[in-house]
């Protein structure tokens, strides 16, 4: 057997590895909704930022060398890891500020909801229909709402309609089967359309 | 409006939102992937290259199984090599001794000993 000399791609195994202008290009095309997911997750955007930079960090460095059409499904789990990671600490965070807040009468309660104290612009006097504004209002009401719907939930329906993924690709990369991803959707959708039909958003 | 007909509204919005990510953070998300690219490892070693290589042939088996293995039979034979060394000292050891019995003198009591001068007379007679 002779040593083969190091090279970039070794078309021989039958994939190319990704190389680093595929890396690029996937990263470019998924960095934005890729944050905006982790703020419909985490619901902060600095800890959204930090979770993107070190997902991205981690596809380099232990995927980078995978074929590029591997590369969409690796970045999500590393993504849905890195968020479960986040909600996590913030467990014990929470845990923390509970005991120390018990210890001290009188505080305020800090576990307000950021998003509770938005208020919502009053569905009844809508802004001349299509305006900047009001689409502006439609998008952050949607933004909250989505925030609102359970994990997995959120994670379905916006793999099926947003990355416009089909049921058995969505499965795929949720690590369930296409019965429970039609389930997730159906749910997201529905709580989705009573939210927002509630808060006086139309569609 | 069904299901999909929602779910693709919804996707127009939330394209819009894309758009509309400020540019300190559109920056921030630039930076980041451009220090994870310098992060992207594009050339093996030439040894790695030569065991991914060699697993290509042999067929089917991960960079990660590689790893495991590669340690796994270096133990293995280490063992193996350890026990072999033992053995051959165990037996270099009764090596001497056996050299040391039958080069040595005989004892005195051993010409005193009727049964062993039986035994050197029948041998004799063989």
């Amino acid at each position: 057997m002779v040593p083969s000399a190091a090279k970039q791609h070794r078309p021989g195994r039958g994939s190319t590895l990704a190389s680093r202008s595929e890396l690029s290009a996937f990263l470019e095309s998924v960095e934005r909704r890729a944050f905006k997911q982790a703020v419909y997750a985490v619901r902060e955007q600095e800890a959204a930022l930090d979770i993107v930079q070190d997902a991205m960090l981690r596809l380099a460095e232990k995927y980078g060398q995978r074929p590029a059409g591997e590369l969409p499904m690796l970045f999500h789990r590393i993504m849905q890891n890195a968020i479960r990671d986040w909600y996590r600490r913030q467990k014990v965070r929470s845990l923390w500020i509970t005991l120390l807040s018990s210890l001290s009468p009188g505080r305020d309660d800090e576990g307000d909801d950021p998003l509770e104290t938005f208020e919502a612009p009053d569905g009844s006097n809508p802004q001349a229909p299509g305006s900047e504004l009001e689409r502006a209002q439609v998008l952050e009401i949607i933004e909250q709402e989505i925030s609102r719907l359970p994990e997995r939930q959120r994670e379905a329906f916006l793999m099926r309609y947003w990355e416009e993924l089909d049921v058995a690709e969505t499965a795929r990369r949720m690590g369930c089967s296409e019965g429970s991803v039609k389930t997730h959707c159906s749910r997201a959708a529905h709580a989705l359309a009573a939210a927002l039909k509630a808060r006086g958003v139309a569609p | 409006m069904n299901e999909m007909q929602f779910g693709n509204k919804v996707r127009q919005v939330l394209n819009r939102g894309l758009t509309g990510v400020q540019p300190a953070t559109a920056e921030r998300l630039r930076a980041a992937r451009e220090r994870a690219l310098t992060r992207q490892r594009t050339e093996l070693s030439p040894a790695m290259a030569w065991a991914d290589n060699l697993l290509g042939r042999v067929g089917g088996w991960g960079g990660a199984a590689w790893r495991i293995l590669v340690p796994l039979a270096m133990l293995v034979l280490a063992v193996v090599g350890l026990q072999y060394w033992q053995q051959n000292q165990r037996i270099a050891e009764i090596e001497e001794i056996d050299a040391q019995l039958l080069s040595d003198d005989l004892p005195i009591d051993a010409y005193l000993d009727r049964g062993f001068q039986n035994w050197l007379k029948q041998r004799g007679e063989q």
